[in-house]
């Protein structure tokens, strides 16, 4: 196999924004945000109990697609993660690659009080406590587990929040890296390595700052190792 | 012309290859995976990877007082939260010799009932969703929320209630409750028309569901099918009937069966159990009002609550199959071990890798849902 891991990354930063003069640049701003805050795509991984008061929300008695919402299949068309109830180390793993190949911006929104601080699994060995050590979340809409009510008005919170450009938690996860993939590290190994470049994408989005690097990203480095493609394993 | 750095290389066929399925993606139930080994869209070989969805119950358990685990057993199946309550609270009763009134066991009953329409109507969703028919789902599970708001004014909630303890129930019916139930199985029965003519009379899901994942009633002894899944082979087995339980003695209902064994026969006997569970709710509303005392026996305070030592095993028939609890006593006010027997940990393990084989890529979501495996009761 090629050894992927010698190809350039491209980490050429964009020129610094130009002040904008148009004076209409403000409304058209406000007009994207109006439109993206109307069409939102979900991509549900159903992680734990919280799951099950998601098809009740999308389908025909609460119907979520009146607010612009729609279930998607694959993370790369996504704009909202939903992580519906607890976490287990193996599923949290899952979360954070399906988390770093949604393009951006992209927003987290943590279903059920496990996502929060453990739950009822406070004491489970199995289970990952707070979300937000992992992950930048923007929302999360406690209960055990929160009715479709709850959801959707969660879900409207978060439109608001869009619409006022208020939320912006996935810069953090660029700003940051560190932080966050010190406790994944923590959590999974030293050896933790995911396929997409974190870094090489803050550079790219210019957000790059002093906490994207450190301590943490250099033991990436150290444990790099070339994409090979997996033999077939089923007999 | 080739470049200059042409290699030869040698690889597998590339009609052979491997497909990972779920943990997210919407032909799973669940937080579950599933890898595949194909010849072109044949399934040469699967491999069910579950502990996605593992919490440690067991272990959980051993560290909570018996009356606590009351908030924890209905998570281990989401679908279907009923029966793992029920069950754990018959076994606690059995260890401690704990009679429970009569009133409490009706409505026990009743939830069961419930609870079983209520995963039943999910389950034909799920599959009905699994064929391309959404409609199917969409109507599915806005009738099951009617089951839903029925749990609520009982209980209180609407998925997870914690309403069964050992000893009984925590509350009666409220007033008005069973002409609620009532009519909600009118209009359900009214219904069954509708998902007649969108589903189970429908060309494209016959077409699509027969000869799909068949098993002979020998392979189902074998890989320890239970519930309906066995039922859809011929053999006539509900532990409802077969070993009663609560009251389902003074009930009278029917098992129903079907031959073929394969995914369109599980929908047929789930479809057919619909209409007992209206038949058995019928009865428990007509003779619910006639059965007076109270709903739940006298227990010491559940919060210094010794459990006399020793073991037992407790087992009810919920939607999905057989299910059990183990629990063993040592004397204290935690369990010593308690161990669920899961139906799901047979049909999404071993009976879904074995029909899975020879199976077309698009049959393997609907052999699954088919099977109505349950991914949290499989990796608890
Ligand atoms: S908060 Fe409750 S419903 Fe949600 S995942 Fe945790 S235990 Fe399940």
């Amino acid at each position: 196999m090629s050894d992927l891991s010698k190809i350039p990354i491209h980490t050429e930063k964009h020129a610094p924004e130009e002040a904008r003069t148009n004076p209409l640049a403000g409304v058209f701003d406000e007009l994207v945000r109006f439109a993206q805050s109307r069409s939102m795509y979900m991509l549900h991984y159903c992680t734990g109990c919280g799951a099950i008061e998601l098809p009740p929300a999308m389908t025909s008695r609460f119907d979520m697609e009146r607010l612009g919402i729609q279930p998607m299949v694959t993370p790369r068309q996504a704009d909202i993660l939903l992580v519906t109830g607890y976490v287990s180390v193996k599923t949290l793993k899952r979360i954070i690659l399906t988390y770093e190949q949604m393009p951006s911006p992209k927003y987290v929104i943590g279903i059920c009080s496990c996502t929060v601080n453990g739950g009822m699994y406070w004491q489970s060995y199995a289970t990952a406590k707070k979300l937000s050590e992992y992950l930048p979340v923007d929302l999360y809409i406690a209960g055990c587990m929160p009715r479709p009510e709850a959801v959707i008005e969660g879900m409207r919170a978060l439109m608001a929040n869009i619409q006022s450009g208020e939320t912006e938690p996935w810069k953090d996860y660029y700003q940051r890296y560190d932080y966050y993939l010190g406790n994944q590290q923590h959590l999974f190994g030293d050896n933790w390595q995911t396929p997409t470049d974190v870094i090489g994408q803050a550079q790219h989005y210019g957000l790059a700052g002093p906490e994207t690097e450190g301590e943490h990203t250099r033991i990436l480095q150290q444990y790099q190792q070339p994409l090979v493609a997996h033999k077939l394993r089923l007999k | 012309m080739r470049p200059e750095n042409y290699q030869a290389q040698s690889h597998p066929p590339s009609n052979e290859y491997e497909l990972f399925i779920g943990p997210n993606h919407p032909g799973i139930e669940g937080n579950y995976a599933f890898k595949l080994k194909l010849h072109g869209d044949v399934v040469l070989a699967g491999k069910a990877d579950g502990g996605y969805l593992h919490r440690g119950f067991e272990k959980l358990m051993e560290g909570r007082l018996w009356i606590q685990n009351i908030a924890l057993v209905p998570r281990i199946c989401v679908p279907d939260p009923v029966p793992m309550e029920v069950t754990y609270s018959m076994a606690v009763e059995d260890l401690c010799g704990l009679e429970v009134p009569e009133r409490a066991q009706w409505l026990r009953v009743l939830q069961l009932e419930l609870s079983r329409i209520a995963a039943h109507l999910f389950t034909f969703g799920g599959h009905a969703a699994t064929t391309g028919m959404y409609t199917t789902s969409y109507w599915g599970i806005a009738d099951r929320d009617l089951i839903l708001d029925l749990f609520e004014a009982l209980t209180g909630g609407r998925v997870y209630h914690i309403f069964n303890i050992p000893g009984g129930t925590r509350r009666d019916v409220p007033p008005g409750f069973l002409e609620q139930v009532s009519q909600t199985l009118d209009y359900l029965e009214s219904r069954l028309p509708d998902y007649d003519n969108l589903l189970f009379t429908n060309q494209v899901f016959i077409t699509r569901a027969k000869d799909v994942g068949a098993m002979t009633q020998e392979q189902a002894l074998e890989w320890g099918v239970t519930g309906p899944n066995l039922r859809a082979t011929g053999l006539a087995f509900d532990v409802r009937r077969d070993d009663p339980y609560l009251v389902y003695e003074q009930l009278e209902f029917d098992v129903p069966t079907e031959a073929a064994g394969d995914a369109w026969a599980r929908a047929m006997v789930r479809r057919a159990e619909l209409k007992q569970s209206f038949r058995i709710l019928r009865q428990v509303i007509e003779r619910l009002p006639s059965i007076g005392g109270p709903v739940r026996a006298p227990i010491p305070n559940p919060l210094a609550w010794n459990v006399p030592a020793g073991e037992t095993y407790a087992r009810v028939e919920s939607s999905k199959g057989e299910l059990a609890y183990y629990a063993v006593s040592n004397g204290g006010d935690k369990p010593y071990r308690v161990h669920v027997r899961g139906p799901s940990s047979m049909h999404a393990v071993q009976v879904l890798e074995w029909l899975a084989e020879g199976a077309r890529l698009e049959d393997v979501a609907q052999i699954m849902f088919s099977l109505d495996a349950c991914p949290p009761e499989v990796d608890r």
